[in-house]
C-alpha cells in the first residue's frame, strides 16, 4: 500500500515537473521571437519622420498607406508614418499629446473640431509655412467655402484632403416601380416630398416596410430657405429667423406625413452607419435618402449595377438652389509639432496645392471632394467623374454659390450639438419648429454670456 | 536614529510607492480640480480664476445640468432597489443545494464580466425596433415593440432591464453572505417550527444587511458615475431628447467636447456632494435594519 502510495506521489510530483516544463517551452516559444525581433529596416533609413495620425481604419486605411507611399517614393528627405487613431475621442488624444508637448506631426480632424482647437492656441497658422506662391495661389484658387472651413478668425489652421458634401440618394428602380421618373428631378422640396410619399410601402398595420424620403439635416437644409444659421457678414447667429422655422417647418411636416412614431422606429433599426451592402439604401430599405459623397464608391464596389441618381437638395418656391454644407478632412499641424516643415510638404503632397492632377488621383481613391477647381477640372478628376457620373452633383454644388462653411466659432461644437438637440425635439413632434428654434435660440445666448463671463474669447 | 524611527522609516519606505501614487495621481488631482472648478481652463493656456462663475452659471442658467442631474437621479432610484432586490433573490435561489447548481450560479454570474461596450452594443441588436429579438417575441403575441433606445419614453426602462441583467456581480457577493449565516440559528427556527418565509425575514436577511448595505453604498455611488452604456447607446449625444444624458456622460462633454475644464471640475466637485450626502444618508439609516449579529 504504502509502496503504491509513494509510486502516485512520484508520478504526480513528474506530472507537476512535465506540465512546468510544457509552459516554460510554449512562454520561450511565444517570446523568442519578440525579443529577438529587430525593427523592420524601412527602405527610407535615415530620412526624417513624420507622424500622422489620421481616422480612416478598415478598408480606408489602406487608401491611406497608397497614398503614404507615393509620397515616401516622392521623397527624399522625409518618410511619412501613418497611424490609425480611432474617431471617438481622437480630439481628445490629440489635445491630451499636444498639452503634453508630445504631439504628432500632423493630423487630419474632421472640420467641425478645427475652430475650438484653433481657438485654444493648438495649431500653427499654415500661412507661416507656406511661400509667397503658395499663399497667393491658396488666396484665390481653392473653393471659397471649402478653404474657409479650416479658418478660424482669419486664419488658416487647416487645410483640406478630401472635403465632403451630402445629396439625396435617388433609386431609380423603386421610382420607375411608383411610376415616377428618376431622370426628372424635383423642382420644389415640396415636389420631393410627394415623391417619397408615393415610394412608402407600408404592411397593413400601417408600419413602414420601406421609407420613401429621408430628408437632409437642418445644418443643410436650412440653406434652400435662406442665408443659414450663421451671417457671415455681421458674424452672427441666426437661429430662430423666418427662414430657419420656414425650413424646420418643412422637414417637420414632411416627417408628420410619415408619421412622427413610425419614422423613428423604422429609421432606428436601420443600419444607417454602415459603410457595406448593409447600408439601408443599397440594402433597398429606403428609396431616397440624404448621404455624403463617398457612397459612390461604396455603391460602385458594393452593388456595381445598381441603378441610381444623384439630386441637390430642391429649394422651396424662390428659394436657393444647390444648398451644400463643407464638411471632411482637414490636415492640422499642431503647435508644437518636431517637424513641421515635413508635415507641411506632405499636407501639399496630398491636398493638391502642388500638383493638382497628382492630387486628383488620391481624392478619387477616396472618394472625396477637393480643395480647389483646378483639381476638380484636372484630367484625372473628370475622367473618374466620367465613370462614374453621380459624382457631378456634388461637384455642381461645390461650384455653386450656395455652399457653406461651417461657422468659424470657437463654441461649434456646442451650437452643432444644440442645433442637432431642436432638430431632434421637432422631428419627435415634441415641439414646434417655433418653439425648437427659440429654445435654441435662449440656450446659446446664455451659453454665449457664460462663455463671456468667464473670458472666453469669442470674438471674431 | 532609534529603532523605533529607524521601524517607522522602513515602513514608510516599503509602503512608499503606493504613497507616491495616492498623492500623484488621486490627492494632488483632486486638490488641483477644486482649484480649477473656480477657474476658466481649456487646459491648453493657463488657467483663469473667475471665482464662483462656474458654479453660478451651473446652479442659475444650466437647464441641462439638472436635466442630466434628474436623468441620474431617476436611474439610481429605479435600478439600485431593483438590481438589489434581483440580486438577493438570484443568491436566494442559488443558495439552494440542487444538482448543477455551480452551472446555473456561472450562467447568471457571466453577465456581469461582459465588458460594458459589448453588453451595451449586444443589447443594441436584441432591441433593434425592427429585427431585434426582443420585438419580434412580442410580435408572436401581437404586440408592437416599442422603438427601445430612441424613444425617451423607453430608453431609461431600456438601460434599468440592463442594469438588472447584469446583476450577477452583486449576487456573488450575497451569495458569499448567504454562507456565513451560522446553520444553528436556521435549525433553532425549525425547532421552533419557523416558517420558511420567517425564517427568510427574522434570520436571512437581518443576517444579510451589512452585505446589503455594502452593495447598497457601492451602488449608489456607481450610479452616480453612470457613464459607459449611455455614452455608448447614444454615441456620446445624450438622446433622444437627453434621456440618456447622465451626469457623468454631460460633464465629459463639457470637459472634451467643449474644452472647458472648469466648468467639468466644478460639476465633478457638485457630483463629488451629491455622493458623500447620500452616503451619508445611507449611512445614517443603517443603524435601523443593518445588523452584525452582535
Amino acid at each position: 500500500m504504502a509502496v503504491d502510495n509513494w509510486g502516485a506521489q512520484n508520478a504526480k510530483i513528474w506530472l507537476g515537473k512535465v506540465k512546468t516544463l510544457l509552459v516554460v517551452v510554449l512562454l520561450a516559444g511565444f517570446a523568442y521571437p519578440i525579443l529577438t525581433a529587430k525593427m523592420k529596416a524601412t527602405p527610407y533609413e535615415g530620412r526624417q519622420k513624420i507622424k500622422f495620425w489620421h481616422r480612416w481604419g478598415g478598408e480606408w486605411e489602406k487608401v491611406v498607406f497608397d497614398i503614404a507611399k507615393e509620397f515616401n517614393e516622392s521623397q527624399t528627405e522625409y518618410e511619412v508614418v501613418p497611424m490609425f487613431v480611432t474617431g471617438t475621442g481622437s480630439e481628445t488624444k490629440f489635445i491630451l499629446s499636444a498639452t503634453g508637448g508630445d504631439p504628432c506631426d500632423v493630423m487630419s480632424i474632421w472640420n467641425g473640431g478645427l475652430a475650438p482647437l484653433a481657438a485654444a492656441d493648438l495649431l500653427t497658422p499654415l500661412e507661416s509655412l507656406m511661400t509667397p506662391e503658395e499663399l497667393k495661389y491658396f488666396q484665390t484658387v481653392p473653393y471659397p467655402s471649402v478653404r474657409e472651413s479650416g479658418q478660424f478668425k482669419g486664419k488658416t489652421y487647416g487645410i483640406t484632403i478630401g472635403a465632403d458634401l451630402f445629396g439625396y440618394y435617388v433609386n431609380a428602380d423603386h421610382l420607375r416601380e411608383a411610376g415616377l421618373d428618376p431622370d426628372q428631378p424635383p423642382k420644389t422640396f415640396s415636389e420631393l416630398v410627394a415623391m417619397g410619399k408615393k415610394l412608402e410601402k407600408r404592411d397593413p398595420k400601417g408600419n413602414l416596410l420601406r421609407m420613401g424620403l429621408n430628408v437632409a439635416s437642418l445644418q443643410t437644409h436650412c440653406y434652400a430657405y435662406g442665408p443659414g444659421f450663421w451671417d457671415d457678414k455681421k458674424k452672427e447667429l441666426r437661429l430662430n429667423t423666418p427662414d430657419m422655422v420656414e425650413a424646420l417647418t418643412a422637414m417637420v411636416e414632411q416627417r408628420k406625413s410619415v408619421g412622427f412614431q413610425n419614422a423613428q422606429r423604422f429609421w432606428a433599426s436601420q443600419n444607417t452607419g454602415s459603410s457595406t451592402g448593409a447600408w439601408p439604401f443599397i440594402d433597398g430599405a429606403v428609396s431616397i435618402t440624404y448621404d455624403g459623397q463617398w457612397r459612390v464608391e461604396e455603391i460602385r464596389k458594393y452593388k456595381p449595377n445598381m441603378d441610381y441618381r444623384v439630386w441637390p437638395i430642391p429649394p422651396p418656391e424662390g428659394g436657393r438652389p444647390l444648398p451644400g454644407s463643407i464638411g471632411g478632412n482637414y490636415m492640422i499641424i499642431p503647435v508644437a509639432a518636431k517637424n513641421k516643415k515635413g508635415a507641411f510638404e506632405w499636407l501639399k503632397f496630398w491636398s493638391g496645392l502642388t500638383q493638382p492632377n497628382r492630387a486628383a488621383k488620391f481624392e478619387n481613391w477616396g472618394g472625396w471632394l477637393p480643395l480647389s477647381p483646378d483639381v476638380a477640372h484636372s484630367p484625372t478628376y473628370e475622367g473618374y467623374v466620367k465613370q462614374n457620373p453621380r459624382f457631378q452633383t456634388f461637384i455642381d454644388i461645390l461650384d455653386g454659390p450656395n455652399c457653406h462653411a461651417y461657422p468659424p466659432v470657437g463654441y461649434l461644437a456646442y451650437l452643432l450639438d444644440e442645433l442637432q438637440r431642436a432638430e431632434d425635439t421637432a422631428l419627435r413632434g415634441s415641439k414646434t419648429p417655433k418653439q425648437a428654434l427659440d429654445e435654441l435660440d435662449a440656450n446659446i445666448k446664455k451659453e454665449l454670456k457664460k462663455r463671456k463671463e468667464m473670458g472666453f474669447d469669442d470674438s471674431l | 536614529m532609534s529603532p523605533k524611527a529607524r521601524e517607522n522609516l522602513t515602513g514608510y519606505l516599503f509602503i512608499s510607492p503606493w504613497l507616491i501614487g495616492f498623492f500623484v495621481f488621486t490627492l494632488w488631482p483632486f486638490l488641483r480640480s477644486f482649484y480649477l472648478s473656480f477657474c476658466n481652463y481649456n487646459i491648453v493656456q493657463p488657467p483663469k480664476f473667475i471665482g464662483l462663475a462656474n458654479y453660478q452659471m451651473m446652479l442659475f442658467n444650466d437647464d441641462l445640468f439638472y436635466k442630466s442631474l434628474w436623468v441620474t437621479l431617476r436611474y439610481a432610484i429605479l435600478a439600485v432597489p431593483l438590481t438589489l432586490v434581483v440580486g438577493v433573490a438570484l443568491a436566494l435561489l442559488l443558495n439552494l443545494n440542487v444538482k448543477g447548481i455551480a452551472v446555473f450560479r456561472t450562467i447568471f454570474y457571466l453577465p456581469s464580466i461582459v465588458p460594458t461596450v459589448a453588453m451595451t452594443s449586444i443589447f443594441m441588436w436584441i432591441l433593434n425596433p425592427q429585427v431585434g429579438m426582443v420585438n419580434r417575441i412580442l410580435t408572436i403575441f401581437g404586440i408592437t415593440g416599442p422603438a427601445w433606445l430612441s424613444d425617451p419614453v423607453w430608453t431609461p426602462w431600456t438601460l434599468i432591464f440592463m442594469a438588472v441583467w447584469a446583476a450577477g456581480g452583486s449576487m456573488v457577493i450575497y451569495l458569499a453572505g448567504l454562507k456565513d449565516i451560522p446553520q444553528y440559528l436556521y435549525e433553532a427556527a425549525t425547532l421552533d417550527g419557523a416558517s420558511a418565509w420567517r425564517k427568510m425575514r427574522v434570520i436571512t436577511l437581518p443576517m444579510l444587511s451589512p452585505v446589503i448595505f455594502f452593495n447598497l453604498v457601492m451602488s449608489v455611488i456607481g450610479t452616480f458615475q453612470y457613464f459607459t452604456q449611455a455614452f455608448v447607446i447614444s454615441n456620446g449625444s445624450g438622446g433622444p431628447e437627453d434621456s440618456t444624458l447622465f451626469y457623468a456622460l454631460y460633464m465629459f462633454k463639457r470637459c472634451w467636447k467643449y474644452m472647458d475644464m472648469g466648468y467639468g471640475s466644478a460639476m465633478a466637485w457638485v457630483l463629488f456632494l451629491i455622493v458623500m450626502v447620500s452616503t451619508g444618508l445611507i449611512f445614517q439609516t443603517q443603524k435601523r435594519w443593518v445588523h452584525y449579529g452582535r
